[in-house]
This record gives C-alpha cells, sequence and structure tokens, in this order.
C-alpha cells in the first residue's frame, strides 16, 4: 500500500497531505450538537482539494436539515468558491448515492456525499462503490454520515466544536475544531487536534495534538 | 409553392359521430340529428348518416324534419364539446406531423412535408388516416395538396360525386403542384372557403366555379365580397402565404417514426430514441447547432401520448450523451410508462435548442488531468434528468440586505446569471455569516441577557445554552416598504464551542413587549 508511508510534514498538515491522495475519507459529528462542526470540517477538507473540475455537494434530503439548507454567502467567506460548487439535494438515500457516483466520474472531481440521520449507516458495499468510482477516475470523495458503519474510507474523523482561542469575549476568531482520527487504513488511528481553519488561507492551523507521531511513523509503530 | 405538402381532413358529421361514440344516442334504428337555434328557428345542424339516408339536411327547420320522421331523436348542438372533440382527433394526429392545425368547426390541416414516406407514401398516408378515424367512429374525408386551400378544397368538393370516386381520390387528391389551378377550376366557389355572404354574391355574379373566378378580370372584383375569394383564390394556389397556428407550437426539428407492430419494453423504446436522436442530430448538424431541450413523444396505440423531455445545459447533438439522459429519465418513469397497448409511433421534438460554438471545442489528443466543462455539464444534465432541475442547484448571491434574500439556489442547467456580487472569504479567514441558514428563523427564548446586548442565556430546541462569547451587534435594516423590522445580529458561541447567528428583532425598551429572540444560521 503506497500510502504507508511518512509524512513529509509534522502534524495535522502532514496527515492532510496522505489523505489529499486518497480516494475516500469520511467524517462525522462526535456528538449531538457537533453536526455544523463535522460539515464544516468536510467543507474545509473540499475547500482545499477543489481543482478545476469543481466541488460536488450530493446529499439526501434529510442531511441538509429540515428547515433551510446551506448559506451560499456563508459559504463563501468559508472558503467554498460558489462557481465551482454544485449542489445535489436527493429525496432518498439511494439517490445521493448515485448523484455521488455520477459526480466522481468527473477526473479530479471533490464530492461529499452527505447522509442524513434516519437509516443506518452506510454498508461496506455502498462505500466500496464510491471508493471505486473515486479510484476509477482519479477523484475525491468525502463521506459525510452521522453513524459510523463498516467503511472502505482510508480515513475517519469524528468531529466536535472547539472552544475559541481568544481571550477576548467579544471576540469568536476562527472557526475551530476538535477531530479525532477514528481510524486510519494507512496506519494505527487515534490521534486528536485542535484544529483552526482560515478560510482566507485555506488552511488548517494546529494548535494542539495528541498521540500524533505514532499515526505519521506507522512503520515505527509496528517494528 | 415551396415543396410544401398539406393534407386537410374534413369531419362531415363529427357532431353526430361525437354523440353516438359517446353514447348518447339511440341504440334503434332511429336516426339522429343535432340542431340548433338560429335566426328564432331550430335549424339541424348535423345529421348521421340514416338521417341523411331518410332525405334530412342541414339547415333544415326541427320542425321539418320531424315532419318527415316522427320517430327522429333530436339532440341540441354543444358547439364546445365538439370543438373538444376536434382538438382530442388534432392531438391524435399529431403521430403523423408536430404540425397539426385546427380548423373548427369540423376541419384539421396536418403540415405532413416529408412525412409521407413514413407511411409508404402520401396517398398510404391520407388513406391510414381516414381508415383509423373511421374504427374510432369518425367519418372524415382528406385530400393532400401543396396548399392547405386546396386540400381544404378537395376534401369538401372532390368527392361529391361517388360514381367515379375512387379514381377521383387518386387522381386529384394528392396532386402535386402542376395542375392544381386545373384541378380547382371545376369546383364550386364555396371550395375557396368563403364566408356564405361573399359565396352568395360571387354566385349572384355568375360566377359559379372557381375556374369562373379565376378568368373574371381581378379588378372587378369590390373590395366587398371580392377581396376574400381573392385572398383565398391566391392562397390555394400559393401565390400568397398563409400563416396557420399550430394547436403546439411546432419544434424547429424533429423526426419521427412509425412501426409496423406496436412496442412496448423500455428498451425498444431506447432504440427508438437512439434512431430518432440520430436522425435529428444529423438535421441538427446542417444548422450547427444542439439540443437545449428535446421531448420523445410516444404515441399509444389506445391513442394517449407519452412525452418524456430532457433538458442540456449546453447545446448538445451527440446521440450517446443524449440517450444518456433519456435513460435516466427513462429509469425513473419506466413503471409509469404505461405501455399497456404498445406504442405505435414516436418522434422526438427539439423543443429548444442554440448554436455550437465548434472553436471554443477542446482539441483532441490533449491529455486531461481534469474534467472539462463539458463533462461537468453533461453530468449535470444526467443528474438533472433523473432527480428533477430543482434538485441539481447553483449557488446565486445577491445584491440585497435582508440575509435571507441576499442569496439563493437556482437550477445549475439554466446559464449562470451575470452581475451578482461575488463574495470571498475575509483577510482575517473568520465568518461573518454562518454556512447553514434557516428559512424561516427560528425563535429561541433568551432567559438572560445583557440589556441592548447580546443573550447570556437561551433556549433553543429544548436545550439551554451557556453563551461564552459573543461579537455584535451587526445592524441589518430591513426594508421599509416592506415594513420589516431592523435587526440586530450577533455571533456568539457556546460553552461547547458551537456557533450560532442569533438576532433580536426591533430595539429594547421600544414598546412595552420584550423583545425578540432567533437564531438564523449555524457557523461550522
Amino acid at each position: 500500500m503506497s500510502p504507508r508511508l511518512a509524512a513529509a510534514e509534522p502534524g495535522f498538515a502532514g496527515l492532510a497531505a496522505i489523505m489529499a491522495g486518497q480516494p475516500l475519507h469520511e467524517a462525522g459529528p462526535a456528538g449531538p450538537g457537533a453536526e455544523a462542526a463535522a460539515l464544516g470540517f468536510t467543507l474545509a477538507l473540499a475547500a482545499t482539494w477543489v481543482g478545476p473540475a469543481g466541488l460536488f455537494w450530493a446529499g439526501e434530503d434529510a442531511a441538509f436539515g429540515e428547515e433551510g439548507g446551506p448559506y451560499p454567502v456563508g459559504l463563501a467567506q468559508y472558503g467554498v468558491a460558489l462557481d465551482q460548487l454544485i449542489v445535489v439535494r436527493a429525496k432518498k438515500r439511494d439517490e445521493a448515492l448515485w448523484a455521488a457516483e455520477q459526480a466522481l466520474a468527473a477526473r479530479g472531481a471533490v464530492v461529499i456525499c452527505a447522509l442524513g440521520a434516519q437509516g443506518k449507516p452506510l454498508d461496506l458495499k455502498a462505500s466500496r462503490r464510491l471508493l471505486l468510482f473515486a479510484e476509477r477516475s482519479g477523484s475525491r470523495c468525502l463521506l459525510l454520515q452521522p453513524e459510523n458503519g463498516p467503511s472502505a474510507a482510508w480515513t475517519r474523523w469524528r468531529i466536535a466544536p472547539a472552544e475559541s482561542a481568544s481571550e477576548d469575549p467579544r471576540d469568536l476568531g476562527l472557526t475551530a475544531f476538535a477531530a479525532e482520527l477514528t481510524r486510519n487504513r494507512a496506519g494505527p488511528s487515534g490521534a486528536r487536534f485542535t484544529l483552526e481553519w482560515n478560510a482566507h488561507e485555506h488552511s488548517f492551523a494546529e494548535r494542539s495534538q495528541e498521540k500524533c507521531e505514532a499515526v505519521l511513523r506507522p512503520e515505527a509503530r509496528q517494528a | 409553392m415551396n415543396g410544401a405538402r398539406w393534407l386537410a381532413i374534413y369531419l362531415p358529421r363529427l357532431a353526430t359521430d361525437r354523440l353516438i361514440r359517446s353514447g348518447r344516442a339511440p341504440d334503434d334504428d332511429r336516426a339522429l340529428v343535432v340542431y340548433a337555434k338560429q335566426a328564432n328557428a331550430y335549424q339541424l345542424t348535423g345529421v348521421d348518416a340514416r338521417a341523411s339516408a331518410l332525405g334530412l339536411r342541414l339547415a333544415m327547420s326541427l320542425a321539418d324534419a320531424r315532419a318527415m320522421q316522427p320517430s327522429l331523436e333530436a339532440v341540441e348542438a354543444d358547439p364546445e364539446e365538439d370543438n373538444r372533440a376536434l382538438d382530442n382527433i388534432a392531438a391524435w394526429c399529431e403521430r403523423f406531423t408536430p404540425v397539426v392545425v385546427l380548423d373548427s368547426p369540423e376541419g384539421l390541416f396536418l403540415d405532413i412535408t416529408g412525412c409521407g414516406h413514413l407511411f409508404g407514401g402520401e396517398e398510404q398516408l391520407r388513406q391510414h388516416i381516414v381508415t383509423r378515424l373511421r374504427a374510432q367512429g369518425f367519418v372524415s374525408r382528406a385530400a393532400i395538396a401543396p396548399t392547405p386551400g386546396a386540400a381544404w378544397a378537395f376534401a369538401r368538393h372532390a368527392t361529391q360525386k361517388p360514381a367515379n370516386l375512387r379514381d377521383q381520390l387518386q387522381a386529384s387528391l394528392t396532386d402535386t403542384n402542376e395542375g392544381v389551378a386545373a384541378k380547382l377550376s371545376p369546383l364550386p366557389v364555396e371550395a375557396l372557403r368563403l364566408d356564405p355572404q361573399p359565396a352568395a354574391l360571387l354566385r349572384r355574379l355568375g360566377l359559379k366555379t372557381i375556374g369562373q373566378v379565376m378568368q373574371a378580370p381581378r379588378a372587378s372584383f369590390t373590395a366587398r365580397a371580392g377581396a376574400q375569394a381573392m385572398l383565398r383564390l391566391d392562397q390555394a394556389l400559393g401565390r400568397a402565404q398563409e400563416a396557420l397556428t399550430p394547436r403546439r407550437p411546432a419544434p424547429m426539428v424533429f423526426a419521427l417514426r412509425r412501426f409496423v407492430e406496436p412496442i412496448f419494453s423500455a428498451e425498444a423504446v431506447l432504440r427508438v430514441a437512439e434512431d430518432l436522436c440520430a436522425d435529428a442530430a444529423e438535421k441538427l448538424e446542417l444548422r450547427g447547432a444542439g439540443v437545449l431541450r428535446a421531448e420523445l413523444i410516444l404515441f399509444g396505440v389506445d391513442g394517449r401520448d407519452r412525452v418524456i423531455g430532457v433538458n442540456v445545459s449546453r447545446p448538445l447533438r451527440a446521440v450517446k450523451p443524449l440517450m444518456r439522459l433519456f435513460r435516466e429519465k427513462l429509469n425513473v418513469i419506466a413503471e409509469n410508462l404505461d405501455a399497456e397497448f404498445g406504442f405505435e409511433a414516436a418522434r422526438l421534438d427539439v423543443v429548444r435548442l442554440a448554436t455550437i460554438d465548434e472553436s471554443a471545442r477542446t482539441l483532441a489528443g490533449v491529455e486531461e488531468t481534469a474534467a472539462s466543462a463539458e463533462q461537468i455539464s453533461s453530468i449535470v444534465d444526467v443528474l438533472s434528468a433523473r432527480l428533477g432541475p430543482k434538485r441539481v442547484l447553483r449557488a446565486q448571491v445577491h445584491d440585497e440586505h435582508a440575509p435571507e434574500r441576499a442569496a439563493g439556489w437556482r437550477s445549475a442547467l439554466g446559464k449562470p446569471k451575470k452581475s451578482g456580487p461575488v463574495v470571498k472569504p475575509a483577510r482575517d479567514g473568520v465568518q461573518r455569516r454562518p454556512i447553514r441558514l434557516f428559512a424561516p428563523a427560528q425563535t429561541i427564548e433568551v432567559m438572560a441577557s445583557v440589556p441592548d446586548g447580546p443573550p447570556i442565556r437561551f433556549r433553543w430546541r429544548r436545550v439551554t445554552r451557556e453563551v461564552v462569547r459573543a461579537e455584535g451587534p451587526e445592524r441589518i435594516a430591513g426594508d421599509w416598504l416592506k415594513r420589516e423590522i431592523m435587526r440586530d445580529y450577533y455571533r456568539v458561541e457556546d460553552k461547547q464551542g458551537r456557533r450560532y447567528w442569533l438576532y433580536r428583532e426591533g430595539h429594547y425598551g421600544e414598546g412595552d413587549a420584550a423583545p425578540r429572540w432567533f437564531v438564523h444560521g449555524l457557523f461550522a
């Protein structure tokens, strides 16, 4: 497995660089009330990866929330280029998966496949299909679902919002996440990061990390 | 005359045929007539075959008719119902050509230019239509000519001598341009589609046939009667253009197939669709154009049609991607295709088209590292075909103050609307607008707050949230024309780090009521 290699950069930046070369990743909220954070983390990864083939965001209605939905002005401020974004709102889960597969056929595309809280987590077969479609055309898929299931994803992340680093109670500062790597096909998992998303720089800054060494140097741990 | 071919259908017994067909006629041997009040008297406006055989004629008074045939069944005319029946027949005729013109009260025009060969020739098509109408209970006469006017004349007046009907049909009804004038000559002036008064006037002037009108000096016609006669004559001879309005707008390009045996399966429909797409593609290539919207119309043996429409985001004429769209669309509706009796014909209409800019196409052989704009739009087309255009969306930002009106989503199929403001991330990388907006904003219960400031604690979705940080207010004035109340927005973070976009409606201390608070969106 070629991605089983040590990162050139330390910390989350190194891990993110390895992830960028893999076709399927999964993210979900660490608990109730963390859905917006999980979506934010997924969108941020997509925004850093997106290329000329654009970003597809395919989800079932339940995944977009029952009232209202994605807000273009906020998305643009978040670093998502609106002219590259195509949102697909499917009525049912199998339609959302089908739409994601269609979009993955676009070479180089980034595809967010968002599932709602209703129903079971995605099964292994369906996640393998996403992986295959992405591998075949060199596109990347980010699977966003509230619950864990068996999965063909290379990494799986549980995301919670993190408190702002700001000392001033009248200043919110950058968007912050507590991200836990709960699964890693390329090596050990368990690393935790506190990350800040800078929409202007299109990059994550790392505020703290735990157990990161082992994740980034799988060979060392196996030895 | 430009090679156009028109087929005129005349339904002499439409009113009585309709009644018999719908079972509202006597089931015994009695004759059926239809009457209407004309000039203070009831007159016959329709007679069925039996009544006709008994000597009952149109325009005869109902009283006279009853005197002749006391057992007569008489029904009052219902022109609206007759027109509906005519429109149904017109709809059925669209399986022969997309251009069907209603010629009320009892006729139709079909533009069959280039359609004859699909039916083994024009005469076969004509006979096919008459036979099929007969099977549906409608007596009809049909004729083909280079102009609607001439076809009309032949359909109504050339078959009046039953003796050599057959020969006459063969010889004159499906005539070519030459000799139209000669064929029209012996027909009565009424064959010129004249109103009753001009026709009567011509007859008083001694002009009884079209030939006599043709030979009469043009200048001698008075405006009153002559203008219409001259116009109709010129139209019949193709010397004057006649603008007819089809029942449905004619497609810019279409392709038509008729099947010897009805087809039933989705696979067969797809095969036909592929043929039709190839036909249409050839025609589109001549125009240098591609499809923006195409409709596949399947004509059921039961007389009903099914329309399957696909939309394309940029003009397309290659068969393969077009077929992909039809396949997706058929996947969705296959169970509703309802091909119980099968389909006997299919037509592909290109309803909207646009020029293809050949110079803008990518060069073949260039190594592609990312999907091209064309590939992306073809994916958008497929997604829209299956899920519906309202479910495949692009963002649209508007120049508006109210957050709920400042942005929206539109179908990714159409052309992007320009001139919307471009939103970029702030220099400090901080977000001032949420990634999710509630529509409408949701009420929250503020349990403690700084006067004229942000809440300290609030309840939303049955959970109490402690505010740790708050930024604001950002004042957004509503549209005063719509009497919207001004709002003060705050970005707040709770103890868990969750971030909300809250607003208070109006000022503190305005009136006696406590200010109302809302959550309008969520930040990541």
